[in-house]
This record gives C-alpha cells, structure tokens and sequence, in this order.
C-alpha cells in the first residue's frame, strides 16, 4: 500500500495519468511509458515461465532500454527482501492510515490481504 | 563472484558491490548462529523452491521451518511460525534468520528476474557468533522486538543485521534520502513512478499487504 501511495504521488509529478487499477489488472493500460511491460515483467518472474520472461525482458529493453531492465530486476529483488521482512516481522500498517487510503485499498484489492 | 556474465545486459556495479558485501555479510558468524548454522538456513531456504533435500541437523526444527516458507511462500508467514521459532531458538535467531532469508530472496530475486543461474553460497568461515544484540527492544504489535519506525528498522534488534539489510537498498532500489524526491530518475533507467510500479505490483502478487 505505501509504494503505491508513493506511485500516485509520483505519477502526478511526472504528469501522467495513471489508473490504479491496472497494478491489480494489468489488462487495464496503466498510464505510465512502458508501465504495461513493467507489470508484466514482474508477472513473469513471480510465474516462472522462462519464456515469457524472455519475451518481457525484449520489452522493456525495446521500450524503455537496457538499463531499465537492470533497474527493473533490481527493484524486483528488493522487494522481494521487502516483503520478507515485511511478513516476518508481522509490522502492520496503522488503521488511520488504512481509512485514509480507500482509493489505493479499493483499487488493488487489499483488504482481502489484512491476516486475520 | 557477481560478475553477471551471463546476464542479457550489463548490470550496474553498485549492485555488483551490494551482492558482494551480502555474500560477505553471509558467510561470516551472525549475532547468534556461527557461519556453517547459517549456510545451512540459506541452502534449506533455498532447496524449498527446488526438488534438492539439505540434511540439517544444525538447526532447531520451526527455525528451519521459518526458514523454508519465509523463502518459498512469504504470505503464509504468519505470528505462529515466527513465534514457534522464537520460542524453541530465542527472539535474535528468530530475526536472524529472517534476515538471511529476506537478503537471500534479494540477490536471487534479481537473478531469475535477469533469467540467469544464481550464484552458489559462500564459503562459511571460521568464528564464533558476534553476540551483538541490542537491548531494551519489544515487540509493537510485531511477530519481533523491533525499535519504533518502520520496515528499514525491522531487523534492528541485531545492529549487524539491519546495516547489511539497508545497505542494498540504494543499488537496487533508492536510498532513504532519495525516497522524499518524487521526482528521482535514475537516467538512463527508470524512474520513481516506473520504479514503484515495479514495486507495487511485486507486492501485490507477493500478498503483502505494507
């Protein structure tokens, strides 16, 4: 929730017109250059599918360049650490803050996430 | 070591670096767990995920549990599992090997989303346990003790620990003083929304609800 808090906020600095939505259904276009092979990329990975993989690898290579790509894996692996910790650690997002985010809770889905 | 030969494109040397000093960081004696204890917490994580078996033996049972989901099936990580493990090996071994777990799932989180082999473990060296714990630390409504703040902290109940975890943030993802700047590029590459994007989607298929 906080990193797509982060997204919107971004996303409004660099002027695009981003649909939440699409983060929950990448089918949906996302509003952000190459955000569609960005989101598919991380689908790829988590799927294991080697091919696919490669073919979302060319994409973002042939959209947005090489170095995106490395960036891409990257902030795929600190996340992967991140939810770690996150999970492990049991810390909790404030319920204020929850109340606060309704847009981003509604749009991907995350009350269905909150452990009982 | 992390030379990334195999890569499909060149990678960055900060995150060469960052790897580097993890593998370090690994193959050491942590606060509690001496360095052969806590390549086995890494090969049993990591043989999870595979059809490889690792005989044990020098690990507690729910520590080697903790272990495996945390690195095979994050969302079903939940207060009993953590807890089983805290109790049968004490509160510090608990967060170490969440630490080594979630540094593990970095390095080669990166490395099958590059679509390369990953790099084997390193050689445990010699030494006893480092014994560095903070004190004075509770839990907050978290599986762990942990000081007040948020997910940087996390592993701050060993000081060790919680360096080498926010060290890797900067390569791989933004340093803390770049994540006030909306605005970060890294040029050429992507920048903050792109990032999050990646970040947001990662987490959401992860089930992770921060």
């Amino acid at each position: 929730m906080i990193h797509a808090r982060m997204l919107r906020e971004s996303a409004i600095v660099f002027g695009y017109d981003l649909d939440l939505a699409a983060i929950a259904q990448p089918g949906i276009p996302i509003g952000i250059p190459g955000g569609g092979a960005l989101l598919r990329f991380v689908d790829a990975v988590l799927e294991r599918s080697e091919d696919r993989l490669d073919d979302m690898q060319r994409a973002i290579i042939d959209e947005l360049g090489s170095e995106s790509l490395v960036d891409a894996a990257a902030v795929f692996g600190n996340f992967e650490m991140m939810n770690r910790v996150a999970e492990g650690s049991g810390i909790s997002i404030p319920q204020q803050a929850i109340e606060r985010e309704t847009e981003i809770v509604d749009a991907l889905g995350l009350l269905d996430l909150i452990k009982g | 070591m992390f030379d990334f030969t195999d890569s499909p494109v060149p990678v960055r040397e900060d995150i060469k670096e960052a790897y580097r000093a993890i593998w370090m960081h690994f193959a050491n004696p942590g606060p509690v767990f001496d360095a052969p204890q806590r390549s086995t917490v890494l090969a049993v994580a990591r043989a999870a995920r595979s059809d490889n078996t690792i005989e044990t033996g020098l690990l507690p049972e729910f520590v080697e549990t903790l272990a495996t989901t945390l690195y095979s099936d994050p969302a079903a990580v939940d207060g009993p599992i953590v807890r089983a493990a805290a109790d049968s090996a004490g509160d510090p071994a608990a967060v170490e090997t969440i630490g080594l777990v979630a540094m593990l799932s970095a390095v080669d989180g990166t490395h099958r989303a590059l679509g390369i082999e990953l790099e084997p473990l390193p050689e445990p060296q010699p030494g006893e346990p480092t014994g560095r714990i903070a004190s004075g630390l509770k839990r907050r409504r978290t599986h762990i003790p942990m000081p007040q703040g948020a997910i940087p902290v996390a592993l701050d109940l060993l000081p060790e620990v919680g360096t080498a975890y926010r060290a890797s943030f900067g390569p791989q993802y933004i340093t803390g003083p770049e994540m006030a700047f909306p605005d970060f590029e890294r040029s050429p590459g992507l920048n903050r929304a792109q990032i999050e994007l990646v970040s947001s989607r990662t987490s959401l298929i992860n089930e992770c609800f921060y």
